[in-house]
This record gives structure tokens, sequence and C-alpha cells, in this order.
């Protein structure tokens, strides 16, 4: 069982920059999926849940900026947020703080509209060189750590809708090693159109309709006791995380079960104590199957269901971190209760279903 | 000899509008003989954009030898100016 609390956390979402706005909107479950205007955002969805406002220039900095792409200023601000949050005491002992951010390519509309220049420019070599960073996948990591100053183990994870659940479980692993006497972890994704197309032609018939969304979630987690002495809310307590791997999507059920039944039996917790479950909630078959798989291990209880993905779209790599931020908001402030326990679920396409398992502290 | 009559006064606006963008920096801070690096932080990375924007701009190639000179607008000026001097022969 792992030791590590979750401390703080903090959020950029469809309903704004910050824990507080995307606190109110989960709680009030208001959908901030609206219009897309196709002069700003062309491609094949109207509707997609975008952060209202935001830009590299104006929620990081003037400076700096000027060629940070969109998914690397979504993740540096939701770090900065969570910082803030609390006094900036993680990057004290810079060295001592790892982080370890979910993407889901890096930023596609970089590594598309990058590769394009080469092509279309007069030159091979007409591109330009300041924006090449953000054509590979660790950009928005290695960014947030160099904006924020984190010297620790910096590290990208990608794992399609369960990116989230596996930064979580890597974030563990590292700490568990030794690596690191925390870690900031978390997720980031942002809407393009490159991302539109690339979503809308990868889809099946039945849920090409779902928006997407974007945002990002970052979670300090830290051992109980370093979480005391700091001053921080132990919020929750990661018990485990439990991943499978399914080959037809009629084994989802089972596949989510099996996962759920065994992070429960080797933490000791009874299905009846969990009280939130927030679901990825997939579209066409795959959400029902996920509920289902949840119901079989937890049996009798009667827990809430958090579900995101109505209020938010689809916000892929983002989608398991903005669900765990949803059931911190949920806890509300002190957290979940002695004796309460939270699941954060997801089913990945490609073959795979995760669980988070959390309790209070 | 500095000749800069391939470089009229347009051009040499598109040039400061391009560093000022890559430096972020006002155009009123920036002067014919302040230098990028020193007076106005840049690094070798904006450097390499510098000449990357400047050959895209202007059509030429400029060897990274010539960053050694293209250390002020007046320096990139010239550098531009045998450049095109250059690609008219």
């Amino acid at each position: 069982m792992s030791p590590l609390v979750l401390s703080a956390w903090s959020a950029v979402s469809p309903y704004g920059v910050g824990a507080e706005p995307f606190a109110r909107g989960i709680t009030a479950g208001r959908c901030a999926v609206g219009p897309l205007d196709p002069a700003t955002h062309p491609g094949p969805f109207d509707r997609g849940g975008v952060v209202p406002d935001f830009s590299a220039r104006t929620h990081v900095g003037k400076k700096g900026t000027r060629t940070m792409d969109r998914v690397t200023a979504l993740a540096v601000a939701a770090v900065g947020q969570l910082l803030e949050s609390c006094d900036g005491g993680p990057v004290r002992q810079p060295e001592e703080t790892a982080l370890v951010l979910g993407t889901g390519s890096g930023s596609v509309q970089s590594i598309m509209d990058f590769t394009r220049d080469s092509f279309a420019g007069e030159r091979p070599y007409h591109v330009d060189p300041a924006r090449f960073p953000n054509a590979v996948m660790n950009r928005a990591a290695g960014q947030s750590a160099i904006w924020h100053r984190i010297k620790g183990p910096n590290t990208t994870v990608a794992g399609g809708w369960l990116t989230g659940l596996l930064a979580l479980s890597y974030a563990a692993r590292l700490h568990r090693g030794g690596h690191c006497a925390r870690v900031l972890c978390g997720a980031a994704e942002e809407y393009s159109e490159q991302r539109a197309w690339l979503e809308w032609h990868g889809r099946s018939a039945a849920e090409r309709a779902t928006p997407l969304g974007e945002g990002g979630a970052v979670f300090l987690l830290e051992p109980a006791e370093a979480a005391r002495e700091a001053g921080h809310p132990a919020l929750a307590r990661l018990l485990t995380t439990r991943f499978r791997a399914y080959g037809a999507e009629s084994e989802v059920r089972a596949a989510l079960a099996a996962c759920v039944r065994d992070a429960l039996k080797t933490t000791g917790v009874a299905p009846g104590d969990v009280r939130l479950v927030a679901p990825l909630g997939a579209g066409g078959e795959s959400a029902a199957l996920e509920e289902a798989g949840v119901g079989d291990a937890l049996g009798a209880a009667d827990p809430r269901w958090i579900r995101c993905r109505p209020l938010l779209g689809d916000t892929s790599a983002a989608a398991t971190s903005l669900q765990l931020a949803a059931v911190l908001a949920a806890a509300g402030a002190d957290g979940l209760a002695p004796g309460e326990a939270a699941l954060v679920t997801g089913v990945e396409r490609d073959g795979t279903v995760g669980c988070a398992l959390l309790a209070g502290a | 000899m500095t000749t800069t009559n391939r470089v009229d006064a347009e051009g040499r606006a598109t040039i400061k509008g391009i560093i000022c963008d890559i430096l972020e920096i006002d155009a009123e801070d920036m002067t014919d003989t302040s230098r990028f690096k020193e007076d106005h932080e840049a690094d070798s990375m904006g450097a390499i954009e510098i000449l990357s924007q400047l050959e895209r701009a202007f059509g030429v190639d400029i060897d990274q030898a010539e960053l050694a000179r293209m250390v002020n607008l007046e320096g990139v000026v010239t550098v531009i100016d045998e450049a095109l001097l250059a690609k008219a022969a």
C-alpha cells in the first residue's frame, strides 16, 4: 500500500483556470461544453469544452511564451496553480521534487505544423527552430519543470484515456524507489483542429459525435507525515492502482471488475466503504460496460457516481486526472473522511482497463 | 566597407520587427548597436532563430558562421545585405 497522500491539487478546465471554478462546476453538475466558433476552432466538431480565454501569454506570462504551445501552457499553468496553493513549498527542495506529467502525443498541432513547414517551405530546413521543442512529447513536462524550477526526476507518461492513472502509478513507484521526496503528478490535453480530426477519424461511428474537451489537473503526492509537517491537508490517501488487459470489448466488464476487486482485496477496503466513483464513461458500449464492471466488484454498495465526460467532453489524455480532481472536488476542503474510499476508473480502447483506489487519510 | 543599399528602410524595419519579436522586446528598446546577448538577454537558441527567420523572410541562405557578426541590428543588416548581393550575383 502506498504511503502517499494527495495533499494539494489544481485544475485548468473548461470551467476556467484553477481548482475553485472546477470544484464549483463539477459539484453543480454544470455542463461546460459549448458551441465552438468555426473561425477559431475549425474542424469536424461544432461543440467542445475549451478553457475559456486561455492563452500562454495571459495565463503564463508575456516573456518566454512566444513559442509555447497550448498543451505546454495548460501544464505550466496547472503546475503554477498547484504551487501557488501550497505557497511554493514543493520547490523549496527542488531536487527532491519529481514531476510526472501525462500527455496524449504531446501537441499534435505543433508536430503537424512543424512538419508541414518543412515540406511546404522553400527549403526543408526553413522551419522555426524555436518551435521544435514543441514537437516532442516531453515538452510540457520539461517546460513545466524549467518554468517552475522543479529539479527532480521529470517523466512523461502516455497511455490514452488511462494516462492519468498510469501517471499516478508511475509517481508512486518513483517515490517507492527512493528517487524523490514528493511528486507533482497529473496530465494535460489541448484542443486543436489537428487533434479533433485525428479523434474524428479514429473513432467508431457510434461515438463520433462526442465533443472534445481540454484541460489538465495536477496533484501533490507526499508521505502523510511530510504533509502534516508542511501544514498541507491530507485530502486522500492513494491506496493503490491496478491495470489489466482485455481482448474483445465483451471482456471489459470482467477485466475491470477483477481490477477493482484486486485493489479492494489487497488494501483491505470493504466494497461498502467506496462512496465515490468517477468513471471515464467513454462513448459507445464502453461506458455501460465500465459501470457494470465496477458494479460487479462493489456488489450491494451504493456509491455516488461522478460523471465528468458529459460535463467536460472527451478530454483524452487528461480525462482520468480530471476525474481524480473531480473526486477531490466532491470530497471538499477536508478531503475524504476516515473510512471513506473512492474509485477512479477508465477503459482504454486499445485494450487496457485500470483503476485508482483512494481513501480518507 | 558597409553598404546597405540592398536593404531599404522597409527591409530594415522587417529585420528589426523579426528580431524584436523573437527577443520579446519592444522596438524602442533596440538601437542599431544594442547587443542582443548582452543587452537583450538573447541565448544561442534565439540567435539561431533570428538567422532562420531572416532566411525565410528574405529568401537567402546565411551561413551559421555569420552568427559571429549578427550581434546587433547593424551587424544583421550588413549580413543580410551581403546575402542579398550574393543571391543577385
